[in-house]
């Protein structure tokens, strides 16, 4: 019975704190019911003008499940309506409102150095798939040698050798990566302008070529927009884009938070 | 399992060192690979832009999930019980922080 009560008590919400992001403000604020565990009240913990976000947690560990992670997110896009934010990883849990406090104090400067630098800047994120056949279909058409060579091997289809096809292969695969390589470049010199910094992702799954996140000033919020919405009609025939955003600074912000497991 | 059985059972078996040293260096991957979530973290970004792309649908989407998100449950353990740093759960600011 005993040991029944104590893991209903573990479950209850109360004593931990699911923490969202960083803020500078010195108010007490609420950001209504719209936290991870069934729409938990999203308030903040306050340490002079700075704020941590938060969300009372049992202390367990988060699934990073489509569901939680949209949880976080989405209080993350709600702050980040009135707030310059620092976003904070999936999943942080602290034991409590001093332990939070704690990060606050001992982290001071450096999340008001990085408020500082994020002030007004939002993430977008950008991946770019390629139609592989479509390309293939391009760079036959565009150059001469893969073309030649494969007219060759249609012609004598009974004769054409093994290593004549292994050497299309071999030259379709490196002519596709130049492509993959002049668009990707082509992409980022494009966005150049209307954006702070970048950065590549890996990509994911074999179709990806461009997996980035672009710092962007809210003023250029705008001109970005339709700086991409002109690229991916550049490209329509042999591209797909998938275009998101307004992010938190997720791929920007890198402060190294010196955290260890709280027993 | 088969790894294991095929240098076990290898006919050309070395020095005992030589043998030891195999098992070791066969124990080290196993344990990494039971350690390692990338590429669980991986086929979870996979899935999500299947998602994205609508090639699959939320149904879909929910049952692959559970069974990376068990995955992801297996590797928390193994490290666990190898005494490994596991993400998730409660943290708090390491003591050395504090006192600067």
């Amino acid at each position: 019975m005993t040991a029944e009560t104590a893991s209903a008590s573990e479950l209850a919400p109360g004593e931990g704190k699911y923490v969202y992001c960083i803020i500078r403000n010195d108010r007490s604020r609420e950001f209504g019911e719209i936290g991870i565990g069934n729409g938990q009240r999203v308030y903040s913990i306050n340490h002079k003008d700075l704020s941590a976000v938060v969300s009372d947690t049992p202390i367990v560990i988060y699934d990073p499940t489509r569901e939680n992670v949209l949880a976080h997110e989405f209080v993350n896009e709600t702050v980040m309506r009135e707030f310059t934010l620092i976003p904070m990883s999936f999943g942080t849990v602290f034991r409590s409102e001093n332990d939070v406090l704690a990060l606050l104090r001992s982290t001071y400067q450096a999340f008001t150095d990085v408020l500082d630098k994020m002030q007004d800047k939002i993430e977008f994120g950008l991946k770019i798939l390629w139609d592989r056949d479509k390309v293939v279909a391009a760079i036959e058409r565009d150059n001469d040698e893969i073309r030649r060579l494969k007219d060759e091997i249609t012609r004598n289809a009974a004769s054409s050798t093994y290593f004549a096809r292994m050497q299309l292969g071999r030259l379709v695969e490196a002519a596709m990566e130049d492509a993959s390589n002049r668009y990707v470049t082509d992409i980022h010199e494009q966005l150049k302008s209307v954006s702070v910094a970048s950065r590549s992702n890996k990509v994911i799954g074999d179709r990806m070529i461009l997996n980035a996140a672009f710092l962007v000033d809210r003023k250029d919020e705008k001109g970005f927009d339709e700086k991409v919405k002109a690229i991916s009609l550049q490209y329509e025939d042999l591209l797909s884009f998938k275009y998101t955003g307004p992010w938190p600074p997720y791929n920007f912000v890198n402060i190294k938070l010196k955290l260890e497991k709280a027993t | 399992m088969g790894l294991l059985t095929n240098i076990l059972l290898a006919p050309f078996l070395g020095p005992v060192w030589g043998t030891r040293f195999t098992l070791d260096k066969v124990d080290r991957a196993v344990r990494e690979q039971l350690t390692d979530d990338t590429p669980i973290k991986e086929d979870l970004m996979a899935l999500q832009l299947k998602l994205e792309m609508g090639e699959i649908d939320d149904d879909e989407y929910v049952k692959q999930e559970t069974e990376i998100m068990q995955r992801l449950r297996d590797v928390r353990e193994w490290r666990e019980r190898f005494g490994m740093s596991v993400g998730g759960g409660p943290v708090r600011v390491a003591e050395e922080q504090e006192t600067e």
